[in-house]
């Protein structure tokens, strides 16, 4: 039997780099047990892209929407790929990264990579459902 | 249950052209995980430099024999990685990728790094199955 797929759609549109930056992605799908979150990088209230230091970029709370609006949190995130600009700032992400996944933290990669749009921190994830 | 898929297409198996230590796919869990996938010819398996959009092209309509031939197809994308050779292309990706993926794309990351044999862009990618 195929996997049921299905398109997060969060609930406060803010969120949703799609229509705001004309980028051809969802912010997040649903396939059986798991969300897939797409890259997310920092965005201000317009949706605009906001540009900052690494620890104000690192700011998790458009994913935590993002997953709330599929039934999910930040405590059900199984993986998380955190790709940054350069990883000479690896603990200024780190030190606000951990203020949201204060216990159990999941399975999670940094890299350093060139990220596009300015941004310099980008945060994917996959979360149970 | 874990089960590699076959090739539908004799040029898409990199390990058989380029002794590369993968499998092109791999079923588990209701999922297709399949390899990094670059621009080959699928009969010859030849590789295909060109731009990036022809690149992109070559990918996507390999990926949808490979996926098509395991009974899914573009359309139950899950999740996306694009890698690109240089992120002053990002716009050109996304002009490509959008025909490929034009209703409910997968949850996608973009980023931009060095890529095996000199392609511009290679894809990894999870489909429902």
């Amino acid at each position: 039997m195929a996997l049921q797929r299905d398109v997060i759609a969060p609930k406060d549109p803010v969120v949703d780099m799609s229509p705001n930056l004309n980028l051809p992605l969802s912010p997040a799908i649903r396939a059986g047990e798991f969300i897939f979150v797409s890259g997310m990088v920092a965005i201000d209230a317009t949706g605009e892209r906001m540009h900052g230091t690494v620890a104000a970029e690192t700011r998790l709370a458009a994913m935590a929407q993002v997953l709330e609006s599929a039934g999910s949190s930040l405590a059900k995130a199984v993986k998380v790929n955190v790709l940054i600009y350069s990883m000479l700032e690896y603990n200024n992400m780190n030190e606000v990264y951990r203020e949201f996944f204060p216990v159990d933290p999941p399975a999670r990669t940094v890299c350093g990579a060139k990220l596009c749009g300015g941004s310099k921190v980008e945060i994917e994830c996959v979360a149970l459902a | 249950m874990r089960e590699i898929l076959p090739v539908p297409s004799p040029g898409l198996d990199l390990r058989h052209h380029y002794g590369h230590h993968q499998s092109p796919a791999i079923r588990a869990g209701g999922l297709i995980f399949c390899s990094g996938m670059v621009a080959v010819n699928p009969e010859t398996g030849e590789r295909e430099h060109g731009t990036l959009t022809s690149e992109a092209r070559r990918i996507f309509e390999n990926l949808k024999l490979l996926l098509e031939s395991a009974g899914s197809s573009l359309d139950r994308l899950v999740q996306v990685h694009a890698m690109i050779y240089d992120r002053i292309e990002y716009d050109v990706l996304n002009r490509v990728y959008r025909q490929y993926v034009p209703n409910a794309p997968p949850a996608r990351t973009v980023m931009s790094v060095q890529i095996e044999a000199g392609f511009k862009v290679m894809l990894d990618v999870i489909a429902a199955a």
